[in-house]
C-alpha cells in the first residue's frame, strides 16, 4: 500500500543540493523549488531515507517528510493551492 | 483420466541439482523461522526486498564500515574487538558472516545486529527462537576455529537492547538438527508447505509469492478427491462451509501499485537520466516516467530506446515490451530476474504428459466458455435463454472432455455461438443507431487483417493480454513458449495464451464494449484501408486507456472472497498454476466470475 508524502528539504550546499533534486525525480512529482510529492511503499520510503542518507550532510542539511496518508482514494482534498492549480495523476497508465 | 500428480513425500528430488558447499548462518536462520521462506531463498532464489530488508541493509552497511583483521586464537592478549568477519566450519558445512567479536584472550562473545526488536516474555526480554539459533551457528564455527564461545549477544537496533544468549547444550543440539534438516530440504528440492495462518506471514515479504493461505485452503480442498474438485469448480460454484468462517486473509494489497506505460507516437526516443525515463518527440521533451513509478514499458511501432534505459529498466525488473504499429505483439526483454529453474523443469516434464495437459485444458475451456456466458448474460439487451443454456451445457461437457480435440471443438462452437450475440452486447447510448462501422454483419471473429472495428479493437485487445500474460509467467518462472492447452508453435507465447483463456471475455472483451459503450472510442477512431478496418493513434491510445482501467477494476475472486484488480489477478492465477503443477494443489482452480 503507498502513503502519499510531501517531502521538502533544505540543503547548504549547491553540489549536494543537485545531487538531492536528481534522487528526488526519481521518486516522486516536482511541485516547488525543494519540495516533492511522492506516492511511497514502506519499502520504497526506506530505499528513498537510505539513498538521501548516503548524499546529505547530517549536521547541516535536513529533509522532512510530511505524511499524507494512504495514497488511494485521497483525492485532491489534502493539498490545495491557491494561484497556480495543482493537479494529481491518476489514470491506471501512462500513454504518449 | 491420468494418474494423480504424486504426493510431495514421493517425488523424486529433482535431477542434476548442486548444492553450495556450506550453509549459511543467516539461512539456518531463515529455516527455523520458516522452512518455505528458507526454501524460497536459498534453493531458488526468491528474494523480495521488504521495508524490513531495506532497512537492515542500510544499517548493516553501517557496522561492516569499519572491519579490521581478526585475532587468532591466543594471540590477543586483553579485550579484543573485530567487526564484520567470516568464518566457516568444515565439520557441520557451515558459514557465517559474523557482525562483532568481542573477545578476551581465546574467549569471544559474537553479536549480532538486528533489525528489530527483542521479543518480550513473562520472564523478560529473550532473543527470537531464529535469532538464537543464528548466534549458536557463530558459536559453533567460532568454536571449531578455536575459540572458546559459551554465549553470544543479539543487538536489536529499534530499542538499542543487546540480550544475551547462553550456549547451552540444548541450544546447540537443536541448532544441529536445523541445520541437518535444511540441509535435507535443500537436497530433496521439495519446497515445504505454507505455515497456516501465522501471524508470521503479513510481514514476510515473500507472502505475494508464497500465497500461504490461498495455498493452505486449496490444499484442504483438494485432498477430498477429484469429484468433489470438479463439482466445486462447476457451475454453479457452491458455497463451502470454509467461506462463511471468513474465506482467506488477503495479505497482498488489492492493487499493484506500478502503471504500465504505453509509447504509441512513431519516431518517439527514450532516454534515461538518472532514474527518470525522458521521451522526446524530435528535441521536445513530451514526457519523464519514473521508473520506479512503471510495471512495464510497452513500444507500439517505431520507438528507439538508449542502451542506458533498457539496462535501468532490466536492473529494476521492469520489461520490455514491443510491438508493431498494428499491435502485432513481438516479444520482451526483461532483466535476469527469475531465478526458478526448478519451476521449469516441473513445466517441461507435464507438458510432455497427455493427462495433465487435457485435465488443465478442461478447466481453462469450461471457465472460458463460463466467463462468455456470464458477459452476455449481463450485458445483452435481450439475452437469448436457449444461447445460454446451450452455453451452460457445453462448459459441463468441457469438464469431463476426453481429448483435446474434443475440447478444441466445444471452445470453437462456444466461440460461434457467443460471437453471434456479440452485437446485441454495443449499445451507443438511447434512440441513437449503433453506427454503421460497429455493426456485425458477419458471424464472429475475423482477423490478419480485421474486417470491422470491432474485430479491429478485440484483435488489439487479445494481442495486450497476451502481452501482459507472457510478461507474469516471467515473473512467476515460467517459460512462456511451453504450454499446455495450447501446443507449443513458432513464435507462439503458447502458456500465456493457456492462461489467458478464462480472461479474454473478462478484461478484453468487455474493455472493448465498455470503450464503444461509453464513447471513449467513436467510428471516428477508424479508417478503411481496403479490406481491413484499421484503428487510427487516437483510437489505439483511448483503446489502451479502456483496457487498462478494466486491468486496474477490482473484482472478486471467487473461492477466496477478496477483492483484487484483474491485473493482481493474473498473477494470483498464474502461481496457483505454479502450486498446482508443483504438487502443492490439487487441482488449478481456473478463474470465473459470479
Ligand atoms: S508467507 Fe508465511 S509461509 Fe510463506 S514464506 Fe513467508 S512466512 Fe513462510
Amino acid at each position: 500500500m503507498r502513503n502519499s508524502y510531501l517531502v521538502c528539504y533544505d540543503i547548504s550546499d549547491d553540489k549536494r543540493l543537485r545531487r538531492v533534486f536528481q534522487i528526488m525525480r526519481g521518486w516522486g512529482d516536482h511541485l516547488q523549488l525543494s519540495v516533492f510529492e511522492c506516492q511511497l511503499t514502506r519499502a520504497e520510503l526506506a530505499e528513498l531515507k537510505g539513498e538521501l542518507g548516503e548524499v546529505i550532510h547530517h549536521e547541516q542539511d535536513q529533509v522532512l517528510f510530511v505524511d499524507l496518508g494512504p495514497a488511494e482514494g485521497r483525492g485532491d482534498r489534502v493539498i490545495t493551492a491557491i494561484g497556480r492549480p495543482y493537479t494529481s495523476f491518476d489514470a491506471p497508465c501512462y500513454v504518449v | 483420466m491420468g494418474a494423480p500428480l504424486p504426493a510431495e513425500s514421493e517425488r523424486e528430488p529433482a535431477a542434476g541439482r548442486t548444492l553450495p558447499d556450506y550453509l549459511p548462518a543467516r539461512m539456518v536462520n531463515e529455516y527455523v523461522y520458516c522452512p518455505r521462506l528458507f526454501f524460497y531463498e536459498w534453493v531458488e532464489g526468491i528474494f523480495v526486498e521488504s521495508a524490513d530488508t531495506i532497512e537492515g541493509k542500510q544499517q548493516h552497511r553501517r557496522v561492516d564500515r569499519e572491519g579490521a583483521p581478526m585475532a587468532a586464537p591466543g594471540e590477543a592478549e586483553g579485550e579484543w574487538k573485530t567487526r564484520s568477519v567470516t568464518l566457516s566450519s568444515e565439520r557441520h558445512r557451515l558459514i557465517a558472516r559474523i557482525d562483532l567479536i568481542e573477545g578476551e584472550g581465546r574467549r569471544v562473545t559474537p553479536v549480532d545486529y538486528k533489525h528489530g526488536r527483542p521479543r518480550e516474555t513473562a520472564a523478560g526480554l529473550e532473543a527470537w527462537p531464529s535469532d538464537r539459533t543464528q548466534l549458536a551457528v557463530q558459536a559453533l564455527i567460532l568454536r571449531e576455529n578455536g575459540y572458546e564461545c559459551d554465549e553470544g549477544i543479539v543487538f536489536y537496533q529499534e530499542t538499542r537492547q543487546r540480550v544475551r544468549v547462553a550456549m547451552t547444550p540444548e541450544l546447540v543440539e537443536e541448532t544441529l538438527k536445523a541445520a541437518r534438516e535444511a540441509w535435507e530440504t535443500a537436497r530433496r528440492g521439495v519446497m515445504p508447505p505454507p505455515l497456516a495462518g501465522s501471524p508470521k506471514c503479513p510481514g514476510c515479504s515473500l507472502h505475494p509469492v508464497c500465497l500461504p493461505d490461498e495455498t493452505n485452503w486449496l490444499r484442504g480442498v483438494g485432498r477430498d478427491g477429484d469429484e468433489r474438485q470438479l463439482s466445486l469448480f462447476g457451475e454453479p460454484v457452491p458455497r463451502k462451509p470454509a467461506m462463511s468462517e471468513g474465506g482467506v486473509r488477503r495479505l497482498v494489497s488489492a492493487r499493484t501499485e506500478l502503471r504500465p506505460a504505453y509509447l504509441d507516437t512513431q519516431g518517439l526516443r527514450v532516454g534515461r537520466s538518472g532514474d527518470v525515463l525522458v521521451v522526446k518527440d524530435e528535441d521536445k521533451v513530451v514526457q519523464e516516467l519514473r521508473i520506479h513509478d512503471l510495471c512495464q514499458l510497452n513500444l507500439m511501432g517505431n520507438i528507439q530506446v538508449t542502451t542506458q534505459a533498457v539496462q535501468a529498466l532490466c536492473e529494476e525488473g521492469v520489461p520490455v515490451c514491443y510491438f508493431s504499429r498494428g499491435g502485432w505483439f513481438y516479444g520482451v526483454t526483461t532483466g535476469l530476474v527469475t531465478k526458478n529453474v526448478f519451476l521449469r523443469q516441473m513445466q517441461f516434464r507435464l507438458a510432455a504428459e497427455p493427462w495433465f495437459c487435457l485435465r488443465l485444458g478442461r478447466q481453462l475451456v469450461a471457465g472460458k466458455i463460463r466467463n462468455q456466458r456470464t458477459m452476455i448474460l449481463r450485458n445483452h439487451v435481450e439475452p437469448d435463454a436457449r444461447l445460454l443454456a446451450e452455453m451452460k451445457r457445453m462448459a459441463e461437457v468441457a469438464v469431463r472432455a476426453k481429448s483435446l480435440e474434443e475440447l478444441l471443438g466445444l471452445e470453437g462452437n462456444a466461440a460461434r455461438l457467443y460471437f453471434e450475440a456479440f452485437g446485441g452486447l454495443i449499445k451507443t447510448g438511447e434512440g441513437t443507431d449503433v453506427p454503421k462501422v460497429f455493426r456485425l454483419d458477419f458471424h464472429g471473429r475475423n482477423r490478419r487483417p480485421p474486417r470491422d472495428a470491432v474485430n479491429a479493437l478485440l484483435s488489439l485487445g487479445y494481442s495486450l493480454l497476451a502481452k501482459d500474460l507472457t510478461v507474469t509467467c516471467y515473473a512467476v518462472g515460467f517459460d512462456p513458449m511451453m504450454g499446455f492447452y495450447h501446443q507449443p508453435r513458432f513464435g507462439r507465447p503458447a502458456l500465456a495464451l493457456d492462461l489467458m483463456e478464462p480472461f479474454r471475455p473478462l478484461v478484453v472483451d468487455s474493455a472493448v464494449i465498455q470503450a464503444i459503450n461509453t464513447r471513449m472510442i467513436t467510428e471516428k477512431d477508424f479508417v478503411q484501408a481496403g479490406p481491413a478496418v484499421v484503428l487510427k493513434p487516437e483510437g489505439r491510445k483511448a483503446f489502451y486507456r479502456a483496457y487498462e482501467q478494466r486491468m486496474d477494476t477490482l473484482v472478486t475472486h471467487p473461492l477466496f472472497e477478496y477483492r483484487v484488480s484483474y491485473r493482481r489477478l493474473l498473477e494470483i492465477q498464474a502461481r496457483l498454476l505454479a502450486r498446482y503443477m508443483e504438487g502443492e494443489i490439487g487441482e488449478y482452480p481456473v478463474f470465473v466470475t459470479r
